[in-house]
C-alpha cells in the first residue's frame, strides 16, 4: 500500500513535459505512405459500382483496397460471445452510414491520396435514411436496411434484454401514485486530442509491425488478425502510449485497412484522421431514449419500476449489446427496487456506430434514474436525499439481478455527499448506515427480497475465493 | 530558407507555404508539437516565435523566415527540467500528455514575461488550448506556480 496517499511521478510523467513521449505520429519510418479513405456521402445506399481505374492512374498511388481486397470482411465485435458478424470492413453492396469507408488509398502524400481518393467512381443509388430510434422499428417504416432489421435479434431467446423480479402488477395496483419520466441522453464525440492515427510498417520476416493508438491493444491485434485470417504471431503491435481515447479508441478504426494497404504496397502506411474526420466518421457515445414509470407510496417507498430503454447502435451492432446490458444491470441504480419490469432494445439507425465511452451504457441509467428519483421526490414532496437514503441498498437487499448486497456504498455515500456540500438532513438520516433492513426500513414490500440473514456472507465468500469453484 | 530552432540554425527544403508544423514535424523531426486539428483551434502545436506563442498549424514557413523558434525539446533535460516543466510534473498537469507541449510554450512565453500574475491572467493566457483530460484546474495550477515562482526570484 505504498502507494495510496503518498504524491507517485507519473512514470511517463518526464517524457510528456520533455516532449519526448513518441506518440503514433511521431514515428518516423522511412518510405511512409500516406492513407485516405474514399467515404460515404449519403447516411443510407446501395452501391451499384465501384471503379478505382482512374484513381489508380495517378501518379504516386502505390495501393487501393475495396471490400474484395479484404480477405475477411464482415466482421463482429462480440463474435467472442457467439454474435454473428454484422459490419463490413470496407462497404459491400451499401452504405449504412454517412462517413462509411468504402475504398482506402496509400500514396506518397495525403494530398496524392486524397486526389486519388476523389477518382474514385461510385454509383450509389440512395435509401430513405433511419434516423430516429423511436419510429425505427414502426411497421410502416418499409423495409429496413440492415440484414437483421430494425432491432438487434441476439439477446439469447429474446430480441431485447429483459429484467423480470417480483409482482410489478400488484406493485401498481398498490402505488399511492406513479411517476413518469422520459430521459434522452444524446450522441458524445470523444474528442481526444489524438486522432485515430496507425502507423503499419511490413517487416521483411513477413511480420506486420503495427504502431497504434489503441486502448485495447490485444482486442485491436485480434481484429485485425481476423480480417487478414493472419496468425496472431505475425502481428507485432507497439502501443501503450494513447493522446486521449475514453473509449473511442477500443474500435480498431485504422490499423486493419493501414494493414492491408502496407500488405500490397510493400511499404509502411500511415493514416491520421483529421479532425473534421474525427469528429464527422469516428463512433460516438450512443443516444439513447428512456422511459420510466415508478410506483411509489405518499411517504416514499418505490415498490415498482416499468422501464423501457431504446439504444441507438448506428448502423452495426459494434459493442451495443453489451452497453445496453450494463444498463439493464444498472437500471435500479443504487436503490432497492424489488418489483420491476425492465425491456430494452439496441436499434440500429443510419447514424454513425456508436462505441465505448467511460462507462457505456451506465452513464445514461445513470442520469435517467437520479433525474427520475428526483422528479419522484418533487411530485411527492418529499426531500430528494431523504428519499435516496431511505431506498439505498443496504446489507442483504437483492438486485433486480438476483445479486446479493454484501457491501452496498449508498448510504455512506450519500450522507459524505450531503456533509461536503453542507445539505441539511434530519437526525434519523444522519444516523442511517448501510446495515441490514429491519424496523420502520422494512417495509412489507422489502420483506420478500431481503436475503436470509447471514447469506450476504457467504455469496461474498463465493465469489472472493476459490471457495465456490471446483 | 533559414530558421532558428531551439538554438540551432536549419537551411530548410520545404517549399514556402508549407506550415511550420509541418517543417517541424516531418522536415526537421521536431516532434513536440502535436497536429491536434490543423485548424488553429486547439492549441497542440503552439510554439514561440521570436518569443511570442504561435499555432504552427497556421504559419506558412515564408512567414517565420530568419525567425527563432522555440519549442518544448529546447526548454530543458530530463534530469534538468526548466521551472515550466518542473511545474507541469510537479502538478500533475500532463495526463495523456498529448496537449502538454502547446500548454507549456503558452506558459513559458508568460514566464518571460517575468510579470507577477493572478490566476485570472493565466487562464486568460491559456484561452484557446484545449485538454480533455485533466479538467484544466491541475494545468492551470502548474502555470500559476511556474509563474509566481520566476516572479519572485532575482533576474
Amino acid at each position: 500500500m505504498k502507494a495510496v496517499g503518498a504524491r507517485l511521478p507519473r512514470y511517463d510523467g518526464i517524457a510528456h513535459v520533455t516532449g519526448r513521449t513518441q506518440y503514433v505520429d511521431d514515428v518516423r519510418v522511412h518510405g511512409t505512405l500516406w492513407c485516405k479513405a474514399l467515404r460515404s456521402p449519403h447516411h443510407s445506399a446501395l452501391i451499384l459500382s465501384i471503379d478505382t481505374t482512374k484513381a489508380r492512374a495517378v501518379p504516386g498511388v502505390h495501393a487501393i483496397v475495396t471490400h474484395e481486397d479484404v480477405p475477411h470482411n464482415v466482421y463482429g465485435h462480440l463474435e467472442g460471445l457467439g454474435v454473428p458478424a454484422d459490419e463490413p470492413l470496407l462497404a459491400e453492396g451499401d452504405v449504412r452510414w454517412k462517413g462509411q469507408p468504402i475504398a482506402a488509398v496509400a500514396a506518397v502524400s495525403e494530398e496524392v491520396a486524397q486526389a486519388a481518393v476523389d477518382a474514385i467512381e461510385v454509383v450509389y443509388e440512395e435509401r430513405e435514411p433511419i434516423l430516429d430510434i423511436r419510429t425505427a422499428a414502426d411497421p410502416d417504416a418499409g423495409e429496413h436496411f440492415h440484414q437483421w432489421g430494425p432491432i438487434y435479434p441476439h439477446f439469447g431467446p429474446h430480441n431485447h434484454r429483459r429484467v423480470r423480479k417480483g409482482d410489478v402488477e400488484a406493485a401498481f395496483d398498490a402505488a399511492d401514485l406513479i411517476v413518469e419520466g422520459v430521459y434522452r441522453p444524446q450522441a458524445i464525440e470523444h474528442c481526444p486530442l489524438e486522432t485515430q492515427v496507425s502507423l503499419v510498417v511490413p517487416e521483411p520476416s513477413g511480420r506486420l509491425t503495427i504502431y497504434s493508438c489503441t486502448q485495447a491493444m490485444y482486442f485491436s491485434m485480434g481484429v485485425v488478425a481476423a480480417h487478414l485470417e493472419w496468425p496472431l504471431n505475425k502481428l507485432k503491435f507497439v502501443g501503450g502510449t494513447v493522446g486521449g481515447g475514453f473509449g473511442g479508441k477500443v474500435d480498431t478504426a485504422t490499423e486493419t485497412i493501414c494493414a492491408l494497404l502496407a500488405i500490397q504496397a510493400h511499404r509502411p502506411v500511415k493514416w491520421r484522421f483529421t479532425r473534421e474526420e474525427e469528429f464527422l466518421t469516428s463512433s460516438t457515445r450512443a443516444p439513447w431514449h428512456i422511459e420510466i414509470r415508478d410506483a411509489v407510496t405518499s411517504d416514499g417507498w418505490i415498490l415498482g419500476r416499468r422501464m423501457l430503454t431504446l439504444h441507438d447502435a448506428g448502423g452495426y451492432a459494434r459493442f451495443s449489446p453489451y452497453g445496453l446490458t450494463k444498463h439493464a444491470f444498472h437500471h435500479t441504480g443504487a436503490y432497492t427496487i424489488p418489483n420491476l419490469r425492465f425491456d430494452g432494445f439496441v436499434l440500429f439507425t443510419n447514424r454513425v456506430p456508436t462505441t465505448a465511452m467511460r462507462g457505456f451504457g451506465v452513464t445514461s441509467v445513470s442520469l435517467a434514474t437520479e433525474l427520475h428519483l428526483s422528479r419522484v421526490a418533487e411530485q411527492l414532496g418529499i426531500d430528494p436525499l431523504e428519499l435516496r437514503l431511505k431506498n439505498a441498498n443496504r446489507v442483504g437487499d437483492t438486485t433486480g439481478n438476483r445479486v446479493v448486497m454484501h457491501d452496498p456504498s449508498t448510504v455512506p455515500v450519500t450522507l459524505a455527499a450531503a456533509e461536503a456540500v453542507g445539505y441539511e438532513l434530519g437526525e434519523d438520516y444522519r444516523a442511517m448506515t448501510s446495515e441490514r433492513r429491519g424496523g420502520d426500513l422494512l417495509p412489507e414490500h422489502l420483506v420478500a427480497q431481503q436475503a436470509p440473514d447471514g447469506e450476504h456472507l457467504a455469496t461474498y465468500r463465493a465469489a472472493t475465493t476459490n471457495g465456490g469453484a471446483s | 530558407m533559414r530558421l532558428t530552432v531551439n538554438g540551432t540554425e536549419h537551411e530548410v527544403v520545404a517549399p514556402p507555404l508549407t506550415t511550420l508544423l509541418a517543417v517541424l514535424r516531418e522536415e526537421l523531426f521536431v516532434t513536440s508539437p502535436k497536429a491536434g486539428c490543423q485548424q488553429g483551434g486547439c492549441g497542440a502545436c503552439t510554439v514561440l516565435v521570436d518569443g511570442e506563442p504561435r499555432r504552427a498549424c497556421l504559419i506558412p514557413l515564408a512567414a517565420v523566415e530568419g525567425a527563432a523558434i522555440a519549442t518544448v525539446e529546447g526548454l530543458g533535460e530530463a534530469d534538468e527540467l526548466s521551472g515550466v516543466q518542473a511545474a507541469f510534473h510537479e502538478h500533475y498537469a500532463a495526463q495523456c500528455g498529448f496537449c502538454t507541449s502547446g500548454f507549456m510554450m503558452a506558459a513559458q512565453a508568460l514566464v518571460d514575461r517575468g510579470d507577477a500574475v493572478a490566476r485570472e491572467d493565466v487562464i486568460e493566457a491559456l484561452n484557446g488550448h484545449l485538454c480533455r483530460c485533466t479538467g484544466y484546474v491541475k494545468i492551470v495550477d502548474a502555470v500559476t506556480a511556474a509563474v509566481t515562482q520566476n516572479a519572485g526570484s532575482p533576474a
